[in-house]
């Protein structure tokens, strides 16, 4: 399995995050996506003075391809349908143009679609995000249970804790990451997710 | 590369003594008052405390810190059939749990991702024992890389010892240590189970807030004469130079029980004459400060060694290895065991050393100590055990990569 299409870029400024994601397979080379972001409320240390300072500013001369951090699959082996699951990650977008998460596929999934959970007549429920997840400039979203998700349909195996799982995702940008997905167990029940927030995030 | 700590002090301006005074003032008047409402005290300035490691690098930088304030040691088996790519599996696992965590981000698909803080001086560690070694799984081992040979004074238990897999984790809290293991050892699970784990604190702060050597239970002041990390000697002692581990280290963790009760029978002189060096302030007996070397051919009046010829400086100077030496890191530990009249304490030291070549540099000098050392009476190594810990990895590449690929 190969990395491809995918850019090295570095970005600093006075206090980071540095997310970073391994695009590899067992003996492929490594291919690194920093951004040096003060992504998701996720500073190193609580620092006030930079906190102040707005990151977009810092990174504006960035073009460029979405950073995606720790990417996780949600076993499915021994659940109550164990044909479906959700792939869950950090998305941010560093640039100064709005970038959109078109599409994903996974050599084990028949069908791969992006998905929301929220509320409908009074319940939570699961509906394709037909125009893909908008990562607005400067911004980036967090994919997680009760939230935006990635959903692999038709599972040809029940991926089970220590599993791997490919998983290509497809950007406006012209862009395309191929990720190798660690499968972990989530012990919450399907449809009891955590409570849903709006997937937004500030940097 | 850490983020610096408490950068930010000078904006607090009269932080220091005042800040102090404040917080006492206020942990008074609740106590006095208990009427008085207990609230966030909005009154006292935070001051961000403690640091964010990132974990890539050469090395795992967790070896090079000063001994944590918590350190709780797990050693895991390897289940049967994990070969070297279930092996690549598992460290890609890890290290996407340790780049998380370590930076203060809940692991992938934490179940409690509000136990992840930044600031945290964590460190997540990861070494592998003799059984992780082997064509099908890590290789050959680094150079000089074997068991301790049994010493006469150990009185070792099955239970504190050995282990495929080793994780140190270090760091400031308990909590967030206690939450670290618990992802790993738990994301762990499809490759292997838990073998034994143990916990230690160290006091590595003074009280004004600068760093300090620290003390043991015996109340000596330990890991004085250690090699300071950024040198030259200290690269030439922990570090593998070379071939398929280099950047990495080997580790041997010793459980030390250490017999309070008589220690503290003795007078303040034999204490001290044990060891080579005074309890108040860790200097050697043959003067100058505690950074200062020890004169081991110093001589009193009456023409006997300052130095006792069994005392633990000694015993276990460079000087009488060759310039072998071995960076070490004390943890203690105290816990409840049972009794002929009830429960009893029983403390002691989880002590860890590091060194390049095992063979070459602990086992000759753990030897020594074994044949002669003063500090035998009241210490008995319990447990032990082995690791060979990986080299670092970079952003982008993964723990152990360059073995397993």
């Amino acid at each position: 399995m190969h990395a491809h299409s995918t850019t090295h870029r570095t970005t600093s400024t006075t206090s980071t995050t540095t997310r970073t994601l391994r695009t590899l397979g067992l003996g492929a080379t490594a291919l690194v996506l920093t951004a040096a972001l003060a992504a998701c409320g996720e500073q190193s240390a609580p620092d006030p003075e930079s906190a102040a300072t707005s990151p977009s500013s810092e990174t504006s001369e960035v073009t460029s391809a979405v950073v995606v951090g720790d990417p996780w699959v949600r076993a499915t082996k021994g659940t109550e349908d164990p044909s479906m699951t959700g792939a869950f990650m950090t998305l941010d977008n560093p640039g100064a143009e709005p970038v959109t998460l078109v599409s994903a596929s996974s050599s084990v999934a028949g069908t791969t679609e992006l998905h929301e959970m929220a509320m409908l007549d009074g319940a939570m429920s699961m509906q394709a995000v037909d125009d893909g997840i908008v990562l607005e400039a400067g911004r980036g979203k967090v994919l997680e249970p009760g939230g935006f998700h990635v959903m692999l349909m038709g599972l040809r195996d029940a991926p089970a804790p220590g599993d791997e799982v490919d998983l290509s995702l497809v950007f406006s940008d012209g862009s395309t990451q191929d990720l190798v997905v660690p499968v972990k167990a989530f012990t919450e029940e399907e449809g009891h997710y955590h409570a849903p927030g709006t997937g937004d995030h500030d940097h | 590369m850490a983020v610096p700590r408490v950068s930010r002090r000078g904006l607090l301006g009269h932080a220091g003594t005042t800040g102090l005074g404040a917080l006492t003032g206020a942990g008074l008047v609740v106590a006095v008052d208990p009427g008085t409402p207990v609230g966030p005290p909005e009154s006292i300035p935070a001051a961000p405390v403690g640091t964010t490691l990132a974990p890539w690098g050469p090395h795992q930088p967790g070896v090079a810190q000063a001994p944590p304030a918590v350190l709780e040691a797990v050693a895991l088996d390897l289940r049967p059939g994990v070969d070297r790519e279930a092996l690549g599996r598992l460290m890609r696992l890890w290290t996407g749990d340790i780049e998380a965590l370590t930076a203060g981000r809940p692991a992938p698909g934490d179940p409690a991702p509000w136990l992840s803080v930044p600031g945290a001086d964590l460190t997540i560690t990861v070494g592998v024992g003799p059984g992780a070694l082997g064509s099908d799984r890590f290789g050959a081992g680094p150079a000089g890389f074997t068991d301790v040979p049994p010493m006469v004074h150990d009185r070792l238990e099955e239970r504190w010892g050995g282990g495929d897999l080793c994780v140190l984790v270090a760091g400031r809290d308990a909590t967030t240590v206690a939450h670290a293991v618990r992802r790993v050892v738990a994301d762990a699970r499809p490759f292997a189970r838990l073998r034994w784990t143990q916990q230690g604190a160290w006091n590595g702060t003074a009280p004004d807030g600068s760093p300090q050597t620290g003390r043991n239970l015996f109340g000596q002041v330990d890991g004085s004469a250690n090699p300071r990390p950024g040198t030259e000697l200290f690269d030439r002692t922990v570090w593998v130079p070379e071939g398929r581990w280099a950047g990495g280290t080997t580790l041997v963790l010793r459980r030390i029980r250490m017999n309070l009760d008589t220690w503290d029978g003795l007078t303040r002189e034999e204490q001290e004459r044990s060891v080579g060096r005074r309890l108040a302030d860790g200097s050697p007996l043959t003067g100058g400060g505690e950074s200062d070397d020890v004169d081991l051919a110093a001589r009193d009046e009456q023409g006997r060694p300052v130095v006792a010829l069994d005392a633990h400086v000694r015993r276990s100077h460079p000087a009488l290895h060759g310039g072998r030496r071995i960076f070490r890191k004390g943890a203690s530990w105290t816990r409840e065991v049972p009794g002929p009249r009830g429960p009893r304490l029983e403390s002691g030291l989880l002590f860890s050393s590091y060194q390049a070549d095992l063979a070459d540099q602990f086992v000759p000098l753990q030897r020594s100590l074994d044949e002669l050392d003063s500090l035998n009476e009241w210490t008995t190594a319990v447990g032990s055990a082995v690791f060979a810990v990986l080299p670092g990895f970079e952003q982008g590449d993964w723990l152990g990569r360059s073995l397993l690929a």
